[in-house]
């Protein structure tokens, strides 16, 4: 089976947040980033697909050079090959909205013709939730999202699917299909030092935005549908009164007011 | 910068000549200049210790073993039992810093770190420098995997520091198959569940040499648990040899140069045990800023508090000083291996003589990295009040096991003796041209007060400082030398003294090459280097007023004082403001960041 | 003519709640716009819960009726509803931001070269949109450009469901034309992981218990609190994923939704996903070591501390108040 991840490298999660002085974006100066974490759990699907059903794993990220440092994370836990979709520089992939993105995504893999096509459920920084299945749209295939299981089954899957409120569903589906997987249902590899030694020696294609987008320019972001004005810290929704003190004297302090104000107990 | 793993990027100096070249920030390896494979493996370290080793803290504090060797073997799984094994016996043959990473970034546990340093250090090293092909093919592989777990055997009761006292016998049987050993061997780490032990003994009571003895062999017994202070998660046990027959091919290395095995590993075992405590020292760091942010007394969180600040200040100082020194020194001792040829007949003895050049540096390391983790922990216990002192937090953990690291690997005491004495060997035999960078130094001081040079830059004062520090090291050397000459190696609290000098000299250097390479004026590691060279030049103070006090009087006192106070002289900085903005930084991230 | 069309979902028999929400969403919008709202549902137009739709009154209600769609797919809802885009030709498409929203709605927007503004927070004039960044660490704000239909889906919580006024609307069925080769997936029946034994959603006080209680073993400590309290125990994610509580105590978007009197929260962080599931509740209590943690935003009281030394003071106090 030839699975293709899309992977996207993200801030850390206790990143500093600072908004930057174009009011777009955090401030990404001493920021460290790291592999998206839903896009770790659908690399690790394909991995363990890959185990038990041979074939090939190739990531494919869209970002600045910085990105390659988490496409050869990836290399080293066991993907085969990359795709980076390279862009010049922070902002120029700013200029598309999802659909843009996922457009150029769609162009640099095409040609894989891959079985399958896993992404995490969303990014950790956008939060969009689409990528995976704007990409299903565009390449024409059958998709399901919020999978936490894939199994092999006949010429096709069956993937368990979460629903809300402790649901679940299981999916068939015909391959080649797009899945977008869930976080929190396996347990993630470390890279292994023999897999970190031989990520030196696996191909990564990278392909410049720029270059892509002259080889077809419906791919160019002329005028995404979707735009951001500007990011502010959030205000708070309510106004929490902290209880200080010793932990004794905070608790005394909460059990009154659960008593006289919220009337609880 | 990250550069290609494997590209050297330290320039090569000669081991030793620390005091003598003025190295610029290019000169030497920071950890900013990880390559992106140091930098992943050192996230499958960081991760599996945080995911899996503190996970089982519990368990491993208990002692119990099957929890120790599980995680040993998916250590070995994962290859991190295997970086400085050879690839032809299941290892990955990698660089000396990605070693270092290793013992650094796993090191969240003292217990455990001691049963991975015995191992993969101690343990494993001797085979890989020493062993025949068959002995290593019939180990390495086992070693590297975890499978099995290795030991060292040198210590005995009336054998410590003085290691070439041993008493345990050996000698062939008569049908020349077998070594018969006889004797006892204390503090062995490992002991209690390990496969193979590296057994020093004397054949005939005279040729000092090493054998590899597998558990299970008849006459090898292991003796009950010592209950330790700290690192009670780690196995400590004796060993009686009791007419333990030990086939001839399992003799290592060569009847009687059993020293040279000993010896070498000590280099290795010392800046191994450095790395380790870098670990340490970040895991107790952050208990202690957690919980000073969260304590409120008097309505505030004590970290908002200047006595507490400046705990934590000093505290990041210290780890930043002890990376830059640990990783300085690596990155220059792989800058002295880069040109080996992997595939020399003589390789092994190669890297263990280009090793042993920097024995100064490792002894250093050894004293910097276990007093510096002794300094944290403290800090973070006294951070946490009564409540450090009580097992309920992690504080008291970290203070206990942080207090053998002063003893094992040659206790601070002889380490200070090495790196002095060592440096004095070198001097006289001319090895390192130490005697006339000092007669240079002795002219220039008699000659009076000449021009101060002036430096530039975000670190031009600490800069001032490290060049009054190599002179007060030359100058106080060479009074020490002037007044007590071949008996200077009897003086050892003058050769304390030079060497708590060294010690700081080289930290400090190794600071300020480091916050200058990042090149930024604004970068906190400017702010931790310039906190550290303050009190690096305190102890420097210090330590020269303890020697001239004991090698002049009268005039001549009085003369090397001035002389001594005009090197010395500098304005202090505003240690206060500085130590307040490096805990803001800390108790923000939570951690140690920089 | 423009209008604004809200999708309306139903879910164990009845249109759920985020629907009235994305609805009240919907009318805010159309108000700004001064374009009227139209509502479509998956259902035949006989469906009693068509009479059941409250709020403000909308223009029509499209009733999109067809055999296919009687389990849902994402290809079967997707030409569904481009079918009926096509037809009422909206300039707004309203989606509750709900698990098969997420799952269908972009793949429809892509249907007309667009992108969908998912998990949107807040309408501000403009019309801007708020979603939120970085699990919740930062607001965005976003328009959409040029003329064409945009769609947008609306976080659970997000807008308060508006009162019933009076006042009849047609039902306009919609037959869309599809085909069963169009749908590719086979989708299996629903089912629960275990047979659910608790009811988090109709217990008065819920102490819930996240990542920050580090160790299994340490559990009975919070349990002891929920004891004192005669209150259910919860959870966020991470506790149900690691199978120390069952799936059925997990609150938030993957687990349930609740609005209870009291929410205490112990050693949760508050990701959004979380927020979503108990920000309806009257009165949140938060306990945290980190004075930053999202959850103190939704918090009306706050200690900021360690939960190992609050909350074995807390079950004390709370005894000796109750004995």
């Amino acid at each position: 089976m030839k699975i293709i991840v899309a992977i996207k490298q993200v801030p850390e999660r206790d990143a500093r947040i600072r908004i930057d002085s174009g009011n777009k974006w955090i401030d990404l100066e001493d920021v460290e980033f790291s592999m998206n974490e839903s896009d770790a759990y659908a690399l690790e699907e394909a991995l363990q697909l890959k185990e038990a059903h041979g074939g090939e794993v190739i990531v494919v990220s869209a970002g600045p050079e910085r990105a390659g440092k988490t496409i050869r994370e990836a290399l080293a836990k066991g993907a085969d090959r990359a795709i980076h979709l390279q862009s010049s520089d922070e902002t120029e992939l700013a200029a598309y909205d999802a659909l843009g993105v996922a457009r150029l995504l769609a162009a640099s893999i095409q040609d894989e013709k891959a079985d399958l096509v896993l992404t995490g459920l969303q990014s950790d920084d956008l939060g969009l939730g689409q990528t995976g299945v704007i990409l299903a749209e565009l390449l024409g295939l059958p998709h399901a999202s919020l999978i936490l299981k894939i199994e092999v089954a006949g010429n096709g899957l069956k993937v368990l699917r979460e629903l809300e409120d402790g649901w679940f569903q299981h999916i068939e589906l015909a391959t080649p299909a797009v899945l977008t997987i869930q976080s929190g249902n396996t347990k993630l590899r470390y890279a292994t030092l023999m897999g970190i030694k031989k990520a030196k020696t696996k191909e990564v294609r990278v392909i410049a935005v720029a270059d892509l987008v002259a080889s077809d320019p419906s791919l160019k972001p002329t005028a995404p549908s979707v735009v951001l004005d500007q990011v502010k810290l959030p205000h708070k929704q309510r106004s929490t009164q902290l209880l200080g003190g010793s932990p004794a004297e905070a608790a005394a302090a909460l059990v009154e007011k659960l008593q006289f104000e919220v009337r609880v107990i | 910068m990250t550069v290609e793993a494997g590209v050297s990027v330290a320039k090569r100096v000669v081991g030793g000549s620390f005091l003598l070249e003025d190295l610029t920030p290019d000169d030497v390896f920071t950890p900013e200049d990880l390559s992106e494979e140091q930098r992943q493996v050192a996230s499958t370290a960081t991760s599996f210790a945080e995911e899996k080793i503190l996970a089982q803290a519990e368990a491993i504090e208990e002692k119990d073993f099957a929890v120790t060797r599980e995680l040993m073997r998916e250590l070995g799984e994962l290859g991190l039992l295997g970086v400085d094994v050879p690839e032809e016996y299941g290892g990955l043959a990698m660089d000396k810093i990605t070693s270092a990473i290793v013992a650094d970034n796993l090191s969240v546990s003292g217990g455990f770190s001691v049963t991975l340093g015995a191992h993969c250090t101690i343990g494993t090293m001797p085979l890989v420098w020493y062993g025949t092909h068959e002995q290593k093919a019939k180990y390495l592989p086992k070693l590297a995997s975890g499978e099995w777990i290795a030991a060292y055997a040198l210590s005995e009761s009336s054998a410590g520091s003085d290691a070439m006292n041993i008493r345990t016998r050996a000698k062939l049987s008569e049908d020349g198959k077998h070594y018969v050993l006889n004797g006892e061997k204390m503090w062995i780490s490992n002991a209690g569940f390990a496969d193979l032990f590296t057994v020093f003994a004397k054949i005939d009571g005279e040729q000092f040499s090493a054998f590899l003895i597998e558990r299970g062999t008849p006459g090898l017994s292991v003796g009950a648990e010592e209950h330790k202070l700290g690192i009670r998660g780690s196995s400590t046990c004796p060993l009686v040899l009791e007419d333990c027959r030990v086939p001839v091919e399992n003799l290592l290395g060569t009847a009687g140069k059993g020293h040279h095995i000993a010896f070498n590993i000590l280099n290795v075992g010392r800046y191994k045990l450095a790395a380790g405590t870098l670990g340490g020292m970040r895991f107790a760091f952050r208990n202690g800023v957690r919980y000073a942010k969260e304590r409120v007394a008097f309505g505030k969180p004590i970290a908002t508090f200047g006595l507490i600040q400046e705990k934590i200040a000093d505290s990041a100082a210290a780890i930043y000083a002890t990376e830059s020194a640990v990783y300085r020194v690596v990155g220059a001792i792989d800058a002295a291996l880069a040109d080996l040829n992997h595939d020399s007949a003589t390789y092994a003895q190669d890297v263990q003589k280009r090793i042993e050049e920097f024995a100064v540096e490792c002894s250093i390391l050894k004293v910097l990295g276990s007093e510096a983790l002794e300094r944290v922990a403290d800090h973070a216990l006294q951070i946490h009040g009564g409540y450090g002192y009580v097992e309920e937090y992690p504080a008291e953990r970290s203070y206990r096991d942080s207090r053998i690291n002063r003893i094992f690997e040659g206790t601070n005491e002889i380490n200070r003796l090495i790196a002095t004495g060592f440096m004095i060997k070198r001097a006289v035999a001319g090895t390192l041209p130490l005697m006339p960078a000092i007669k240079k130094v002795m002219d220039e001081v008699m000659a009076g007060p000449g021009e101060r040079v002036s430096y530039d830059g975000p670190m031009a004062a600490e800069r001032a400082l490290l060049a009054s520090a190599k002179k007060l090291a030359l100058f106080t050397s060479g009074a020490a030398s002037q007044r007590f000459g071949n008996d200077l190696g009897e003086q050892q609290e003058v050769m304390g003294a030079l060497a708590d000098i060294l010690i700081e000299t080289l930290t400090m250097e190794s600071c300020i090459l480091r916050a200058e390479k990042q090149r930024k004026a604004n970068a906190p590691g400017v702010k931790l280097a310039k906190y550290y060279a303050m009190r690096a030049f305190r102890v420097i103070e210090t330590a020269a007023e303890r020697v001239l006090g004991a090698v002049a009087e009268g005039d001549m006192l009085r003369t090397q004082m001035t002389i001594f106070r005009r090197l010395a002289k500098h304005e202090p900085a505003n240690a206060v403001i500085l130590g307040r903005e490096i805990a803001a930084a800390m108790v923000e991230a939570g951690r140690y960041r920089i | 003519m423009s209008s604004v069309l809200v999708f309306l979902e139903i879910k164990n028999r009845e249109i759920s709640r985020i629907s009235w929400e994305a609805m009240a969403a919907g009318h805010q919008l159309a108000a700004s716009l001064g374009v009227p709202v139209d509502l479509a549902v998956v259902a035949n137009r006989d469906n009693p819960l068509l009479q059941t739709i409250h709020g403000k009154v909308p223009r029509t209600v499209y009733a999109i009726d067809d055999p296919l769609l009687h389990d849902y797919t994402a290809d079967g809802y997707t030409t569904a509803c481009a079918q009926l885009i096509e037809h009422a030709k909206p300039t707004y498409v309203v989606f509750p931001h709900t698990y098969q929203v997420r799952d269908f709605a972009p793949r429809l927007a892509t249907r007309f070269q667009q992108t969908l503004i998912s998990d949107v927070t807040g309408i501000e004039a403009g019309p801007a949109f708020t979603r939120q960044l970085l699990q919740g660490k930062l607001n965005a704000s976003y328009h959409h450009s040029g003329s064409e239909v945009c769609f947008l889906s609306i976080q659970a919580g997000a807008f308060r469901a508006d009162a019933a006024e009076a006042g009849s609307t047609a039902v306009e069925p919609f037959l869309p034309k599809l085909d069963a080769t169009q749908i590719r997936t086979k989708p299996g029946e629903p089912f629960r992981a275990s047979a659910q034994t608790v009811d988090l959603t109709s217990a008065p006080i819920l102490v819930s218990v996240g990542r920050g209680i580090k160790e299994e073993a340490n559990l009975p400590l919070v349990q002891e609190l929920a004891t004192a309290l005669s209150a259910e125990l919860a959870a966020s994610r991470p506790i149900c994923d690691a199978g120390w509580l069952p799936m059925e105590r997990q609150v938030g978007s993957s687990g349930q939704t609740v609005a209870p009197k009291l929410y205490l929260a112990i050693g949760i962080s508050g990701a959004i996903q979380h927020l979503v599931g108990m920000k309806g509740s009257q009165c949140v209590v938060a306990i945290n070591k980190d004075e930053n943690a999202p959850i103190f935003e939704v918090a009306d009281y706050g200690i900021v501390g360690d939960l190992f030394e609050v909350v074995p003071a807390l079950t004390t106090a709370v005894r000796k108040v109750k004995s």
